[in-house]
């Protein structure tokens, strides 16, 4: 709360002429519905943005959502029933499903599986016992364990059938066995029922069959509850993701499509004439209305890197490294040829799922990491742990102990005490140099200033380490992309973390605080489908084979495509309205990964486009596994087919401002600092962001602050803001 | 003939400073012996005055290295690379010492400096030469290696014409054209059974394998391509770490980078040994674990056909410098089985094991080596004196004989009040699943069923073990998806089950086992066999509490379930609940159903249709079981961790069931019953001295099955100190002896013998 009304007061002041011009436009409302907080972004025509806070209310969530709303606007001196008629689009995003799923608070939900499968929902995969745990507590036995199934095993039940991996039915279904199953669970008040059946994804008719029984059974007993085939939702492959994921579906996804259809129901009432969509995990947007509900599981950091994806489609930036950190982590991100990368077997909450989800990179290390000795190994370590909103040593409020990598940047100076979060919070300097020295200092023989400078130095060395590996991992050079750094942590370590990797440039918006939520008002309105298949073809194979295989993978494409089309009927768009991509999967026979493909065909005509595929396969394999790899003599296979469709919606404009000259204005220095860097006192100069103008340069050393962020601009380095609002960091 | 030898004296040494690696590697150990301190490093100068640099290169290089195995194992096709991420990569010192090491399979980081070592002190420099761009590959056993299944490839880095260092990757690979598929057969009794072995031998030129490589290496295993990924996995992983390697020497210099990787294994060493001190009571801690090697029956050569039993006795001795000690005096002779270990499996095997609970960091190096000392007699199992031992599936040993040393660490643990860190001990982790044949897709083909990945955990001193959770050999454990096995197996699952019973009960119990049914079908020309411990238990109870279960085989052929199939009648699935009362042969009609405790076996035919049970077993139990909570007794009743009848006689629970089935334990019954069984025990009870009295006789008699006689007469005939100490603690006469001979079993290959 504190720095937002911060943060809207110095938007405020920087805006003053807008604020004369009084009547605002808004355009975009962006929700971020947390446990406690419910956050709105609005945003203008003009690209400015005004945030407001309120109590999230869990048992209507709608309340929550428009006191926060009536809270940003009236940083506008306007309020909802003027504003939400004009919005074109708003989008939501909220933790009360993943906070549902984690509380193990969803409903009451039954199994039916292949019998004799009875136990494999609860016995989880072992995997699922250190997930999510830091590289020395996965090898650190006792500390591994596992979460309560979501079903537990007395609601599970077994019917006989079994299919191969060819689809071919090896044990037909008893079907005679499932009436007494459904009835079984219906007795024990089950609320929802999921069926899984393994390799379901290439023979889906029991599946569907035992749906159908249980719905007859439902209606002769006089009790219906929604039931969940796993192959209507996720046909993929891996019986543990996809039975997970179907179950979440059940147990907290589609008990989250009343809150918010009651939400939409809300704005409209408030007249608001859009149709609410919700951020989902392959980073696009869906329906409220939409099949596939689980994958709107996922919030908070993949809206950056969508902004990150929109801002670098309005600059022309078709290669982008995003990074962002937090209290807590470094999320790490690419957008390669204009697309995000997609992990197809994520896993969120300790579970392995088989969402679509942007993969994003994420290291233990932020703003609040704990820094400490091995007492025995006498090596510095940075996290995993971190106090998070309690900042370290030098904020006594947070009764934290351990120094943290704050703590570190206040003994430098990089971090005004007296202005830190808007000046909100208060820190003590002389607090963190006793920490730093006694902690870390003394036990490495180290000056108090060179430990804080060097455990600054090894957090951005760590960094560094992993975004060019991340890069170099998918066969590029740091040189091919252009880094985006946001986050409240972000620009602090920018220049530290992305020195001598050689980026093609380095990007800071100045509008960094909000970049999330900008990236949700961003987002495309999208769904994609993924499909298991299992084509193989030879190395040489003759035409006929390679035919037949092309017309399998456009067989599936169509079979997509109709229910992508379905999805978008649902909002009143037709199938022309509609971009669809076309993408395939593709491995050498017998591998274990495949990678994902943009299609370079629009439909599978003749054998030359087989070629063609083979083709954009090698050129990705070879890159990113090195030329030795290659092993064209195995064959091929096509694993998937993917089909992605987008419509046009109204998205927030990128701010546009006049360029002034070089210099900066007087009023916008706020004088000098002492900081501590590379083994001397030197003098900073300190900038407030918001007061800079387009086209001004600053050179190292300064600091340039806003309430919510701090940008460093260290000697060797220059800084560019050009008229979108955005920073240029260059090394020179 | 003279140009060749002028250019091989006059070929400029690749060591430093114009040495030869040999000459390197001798002062290495002179130094680090005469010291105390790895490469005679008192002090760490790099480290004491730049720390901050140091932690960068050292973080730099931990990263690559971690990064280079996540990336390379998405080219392998094998699951049990792929999925059960068998595979290690590790950087190493001129000399061959581990400086870093990733995830996965590290019991490698020694195998791999073994073979690094090998070439040294074999001349490699000299003939076939050591030169950049080279590629080596190890497999054999006797230069150190596990089993042949784990394959190694050997890069040099060069800088400026100089070595600086080695990498290395192993994968565990699915065949090695022993005498029957799978990566760890049964049935080979010698080395000349276990497959193909490749003897450090160098197999590229210039990054490029070379084809008479190529052709011979696949025409040699049975599953060629996954031959070929995995050493494509390998040679990737090795490539990006050498990159990474001289990009670092860029940057730091190659003079920082020499000292760097000095001071690090020191810096290991003396971490160790802190550790140790920070977590352990100086002292001396024995004990001892078995497990059966059942070949009475077997299809094995004549002189193989032994049933005995594998005997490992441990002392560990916690030195109040630190210093950590493992005597391994009294283990018994190697033999004519696929069990057999080398020295540096079972040391390097070792911190596989502490990089799980004494040092679970990422500074494992060869440090901790430095900082501790195996005594491991020669002659034995795990110190062979003979070049014919067959080690296909030496872990069979290895995870027995390590056992006993989680009790012994949680013994110190318990006594410095880590109660959290307190572990009963492993699970033998089987059954193997394996075999070959023609497979779904009609290609040559072997499999290995790598679910035995997740056994059941140990119990700590404050909670169960975790059930089918993890492996001594990799704490990440999995099982896996059985859609992803069936990709690779022709063998349908009828059923994944926590199996009841299998963990060692105690006030904590163990983690549970499970077991899958697998149905064969689509295959053609299939065998397959076990491979388990079966009459014995190779763990053992942590104060009070049991071991786990021991094993057993079930597996089914001619059977008539296709028929039942097709009318719809019921055929076995899920879990063999209670082998005492089986319900799996209910159900079907068949040829022949063999249930007995002979969990190993050599190649059987199994045709479509035919059944098999891969079981996989519970870890041991924690404290008295009659101290157990009731409730946690009903909960394992009720979720299928615990057959009824179990829970009255061990537990002393008393139970019922509600009307839906569901049982209830009555406290204040089981108290009274609880109080009852402490009365009888306490009647049953003798006093220690009678009881050895009674013994005492017995060993005089020699009243034991052959195995035991066989296995402590084969103890006897290696160590006269082993013997001696038996004697006097038995009392026994001063003429008592137990020999080999006596007992009619071959002695065949049998050199030491101090009986005689």
């Amino acid at each position: 709360m504190w720095h937002t009304q911060n943060l809207n007061e110095k938007v405020q002041e920087g805006d003053e002429e807008m604020k004369k011009a009084a009547k605002r436009n808004a355009q975009i409302l962006a929700i971020d519905a947390g446990g406690t907080m419910t956050d709105t972004f609005i945003i203008d025509e003009n690209g400015d943005f005004v945030v407001g806070k309120a109590q999230s209310t869990p048992e209507d969530e709608s309340v929550g959502l428009l006191n926060s709303a009536r809270d940003a606007l009236a940083y506008w001196d306007t309020t909802v029933e003027e504003e939400f008629p004009k919005l074109l689009a708003g989008v939501y995003s909220g933790t009360a499903m993943l906070n549902r799923l984690v509380s193990r608070k969803g409903r009451r939900v039954g199994l039916i599986v292949n019998k004799g499968m009875e136990d494999f929902h609860r016995m989880g995969r072992a995997i699922q016992a250190y997930l999510g745990y830091s590289y020395s507590d996965r090898l650190h036995l006792n500390t591994h364990r596992y979460d309560p199934p979501l079903v537990p095993r007395e609601l599970t039940r077994g019917v006989t059938e079994r299919v191969d991996l060819f689809g071919n039915v090896v044990i037909p279904l008893y079907e005679h066995e499932v009436e007494p199953a459904v009835r079984e669970l219906l007795e024990q008040d089950v609320e929802a029922i999921v069926i899984s059946l393994l390799h379901s994804y290439k023979y889906p008719h029991h599946e569907r069959k035992i749906r159908d029984i249980a719905k007859e059974v439902m209606k002769k007993v006089g009790k219906e509850v929604p039931v969940f085939a796993s192959v209507d939702y996720y046909p993929v492959r891996k019986e543990s993701h996809r039975t997970n994921t179907t179950i979440i579906e059940a147990y907290a996804a589609d008990p989250s499509r009343e809150t918010l259809i009651k939400i939409n129901n809300m704005l409209k009432e408030h007249g608001a004439n859009f149709d609410l969509r919700v951020m989902a995990s392959h980073g696009g947007t869906i329906s409220t209305r939409a099949n596939e509900l689980a994958r709107t599981l996922v919030s908070g950091p993949i809206g950056g890197v969508i902004g990150a994806k929109y801002l670098g489609e309005q600059l022309g930036i078709r290669n982008i490294a995003c990074s962002d950190i937090g209290g807590t982590s470094f999320d790490m991100a690419l957008i390669t040829q204009g697309d995000l990368s997609i992990n197809t077997s994520p896993d969120m909450a300790r579970l392995v799922l088989s969402l679509p989800l942007v993969a994003m990179d994420t290291v233990g290390a932020g703003a609040g990491s704990y820094v400490r000795i091995d007492p025995n190994f006498k090596s510095l370590t940075l996290g995993p742990d971190s106090a998070g909103s309690r900042v370290g040593v030098c904020y006594p409020e947070g009764g934290v102990e351990t120094v943290t990598v704050t703590d570190c940047h206040v003994v430098l100076g990089l971090i005004n005490p007296d202005n830190f979060l808007g000046g909100e919070v208060k820190l003590y300097p002389g607090r963190a140099y006793e920490a730093v020295k006694k902690q870390i200092a003394d036990p490495l023989g180290l000056s108090v200033e060179d430990a804080a400078y060097g455990v600054i130095d090894l957090l951005e060395s760590q960094l560094r380490n992993y975004l060019e590996s991340m890069i170099l991992g998918k066969g590029y050079s740091p040189s091919q992309y252009v880094c985006f750094s946001y986050g409240g942590g972000g620009p602090l370590h920018t220049a530290g973390y992305t020195k001598g990797l050689g980026f093609e440039d380095v990007l800071v918006p100045a509008w960094a605080a909000g970049f999330s939520a900008f990236g949700c008002g961003a987002a495309d309105f999208e769904y994609r489908y993924d499909k298991t298949l299992d084509i193989n073809v030879n190395d040489g194979a003759a035409d006929d084979i390679k035919l037949k295989a092309g017309k399998e993978l456009q067989a599936a494409w169509d079979e997509l495509k109709e229910k992508v089309a379905a999805e978008f009927e649902k909002s009143q768009f037709s199938r022309k309205d509609v971009d669809f991509r076309l993408y395939f999967r593709m491995q050498y026979q017998g591998q274990l990964n495949d990678l994902e493909i943009e299609a370079p065909i629009e439909a599978f005509k003749d054998v030359n486009d087989w070629d063609e595929l083979v083709n954009a396969f090698e050129d990705t394999y070879t890159r990113v596994y090195a030329k030795a790899a290659k092993s064209p003599e195995l064959g091929y296979s096509i694993t998937g087919a993917i089909v992605r469709g987008i419509v046009e919606v109204p998205k927030p404009k990128i701010p546009v401002e006049p360029l002034a000259g070089e210099t900066p204005p007087q009023e916008a220095f706020l004088g000098k600092r002492n900081v501590y860097w590379k083994g001397e006192w030197i003098k900073a100069d300190i900038w407030e962001m918001e007061k800079l103008k387009p086209g001004n340069k600053i050179a190292g050393f300064s600091i340039i602050e806003s309430p919510a962020t701090t940008f460093v601009v260290p000697i060797g380095f220059e800084t560019y803001l050009d008229q979108h609002r955005i920073f240029h960091l260059k090394e020179i | 003939m003279a140009i060749n030898e002028k250019e091989l004296t006059s070929r400029k040494n690749i060591g430093w400073d114009g040495k030869t690696l040999k000459q390197m590697r001798e002062e290495i150990d002179q130094l680090s012996r005469t010291t105390g301190h790895y490469a005679g490093l008192k002090k760490l100068p790099l480290k004491e005055t730049e720390p901050i640099r140091y932690e960068k290169i050292f973080s730099k290089l931990r990263g690559g290295v971690v990064h280079a195995r996540e990336t390379a194992k998405k080219v392998a096709a094998s699951p049990i690379v792929e999925q059960e991420g068998e595979l290690c990569f590790t950087l190493y010192t001129p000399e061959g010492d581990s400086i870093v090491t990733s995830t996965g399979i590290i019991i490698h980081v020694g195998t791999m400096g073994a073979a690094i070592k090998f070439m040294i002190k074999n001349d490699y420099e000299v003939n076939p030469g050591i030169e950049d761009g080279d590629i080596f590959c190890n497999n054999d056993c006797q230069i150190g290696n596990v089993h042949p299944c784990d394959v190694h490839t050997i890069v040099p880095i060069f800088y400026e014409g100089e070595l600086i260092g080695w990498v290395g990757g192993v994968t565990h690979v699915i065949d090695v054209g022993a005498t029957a598929p799978g990566s760890m057969t049964v049935g080979p009794v010698t080395r000349y059974d276990d497959g193909y072995q490749v003897a450090c031998r160098k197999i590229g030129k210039n990054d490029t394998l070379l084809k008479d490589w190529l052709i011979e290496s696949q025409r040699s295993v049975r599953t060629t391509k996954y031959w070929l990924l995995d050493e494509r996995t390998r040679v990737a992983g090795c490539h990006m770490i050498r990159d990474l390697v001289l990009d670092i020497v860029k940057e730091e210099g190659v003079d920082t980078y020499k000292k760097f990787i000095r001071e690090v294994i020191e810096e290991g060493r003396r971490g160790f040994v802190n550790q140790v001190k920070t977590l352990l009571i100086p002292g001396k801690y024995r004990q001892v674990s078995f497990v059966d090697v059942p070949y009475k029956n077997l299809d094995v050569p004549p002189y193989a056909r032994v049933n005995t039993i594998m005997h490992a006795p441990t002392e560990l001795t916690v030195h109040k410098d630190g210093k950590f000690q493992i005597d391994f005096e009294g283990v018994n002779r190697w033999g004519w089985h696929s069990y057999n270990a080398t020295p540096v499996s079972i040391t390097s095997g070792i911190w596989v094991m502490m990089s799980q609970t004494l040092i679970p960091n990422d500074r494992v190096n060869d440090g901790a080596y430095y900082a501790s000392q195996f005594d491991l007699p020669y002659g034995s199992w795990l110190n062979p004196d003979d070049i014919r031992t067959a080690h296909s599936y030496a872990w069979h040993f290895l995870v027995s004989a390590w056992s006993p040393l989680w009790r012994a660490l949680s013994r110190n643990y318990f006594a410095r009040g880590y109660l959290e860190e307190v572990n009963a001990g492993n699970a033998n982790t089987s059954n193997w699943l394996q075999g070959g044949g023609y497979n779904q897709y009609n290609e040559n083909h072997a499999v290995n069923s790598f679910e035995s990945a997740a056994e059941g955990v140990g119990a700590s001193a404050v909670r169960d073990g975790i059930s089918h959770a993890a492996a001594i050999w990799n704490p990440e454990g999995d099982m896996g998806d059985m859609e992803i096995w069936e990709l690779a197996e022709p063998l349908i699952y009828l059923g994944r089950s926590i199996k009841p019973n299998t963990a060692g009960y105690g006030k904590y119990r163990g983690g549970s086992g499970y077991e899958t049914l697998r149905m064969v079908y689509g295959a053609k020309d299939w065998t397959m066999f076990f491979m388990g411990n079966g009459y014995m238990s190779s763990d053992c109870g942590l104060m009070g509490g049991y071991p786990a279960a021991a094993g057993y085989r079930f597996e089914a052929h001619g059977t008539n379930l296709k028929e039942r199939i097709e009318k719809r009648l019921p055929i076995p699935t899920g879990g063999d609940r209670d082998p005492d009362n089986p319900e799996y042969d209910r159900l079907i009609e068949a040829k022949e159903i063999i249930r007995d405790k002979q969990a190993i076996t050599t190649e059987t035919i199994f045709e479509n249709y035919d059944l098999y049970l891969n079981y996989l077993r519970g870890g041991p139990g924690f404290g008295d079981p009659l101290e157990r909570k009731p409730k946690m007794i009903e909960d394992d009743l009720n979720e299928g961790h615990l057959l009824p009848r179990f829970a009255e006689s061990v537990y002393g629970a008393v139970v019922t069931q509600d009307e839906k089935g569901k049982y209830i334990v009555d406290e204040e019954a089981t108290a009274k019953r609880r109080e009852q069984i402490r009365k009888e025990r306490l009647k049953r009870g003798v006093p220690t001295k009678k009881w050895m009295e009674k013994e005492r006789k017995k060993i005089i008699n020699k009243e034991a099955a052959v195995q035991v006689r066989h296995m402590y007469a084969s103890t006897f005939a290696l160590s006269e100190k082993f013997y001696n100490e038996f004697k006097s603690f038995w009392n026994l006469p001063k003429d008592w002896k137990l020999t080999e001979d006596e007992l009619g079993v071959p002695v065949f290959g049998r050199k030491i013998n101090k009986m005689r």
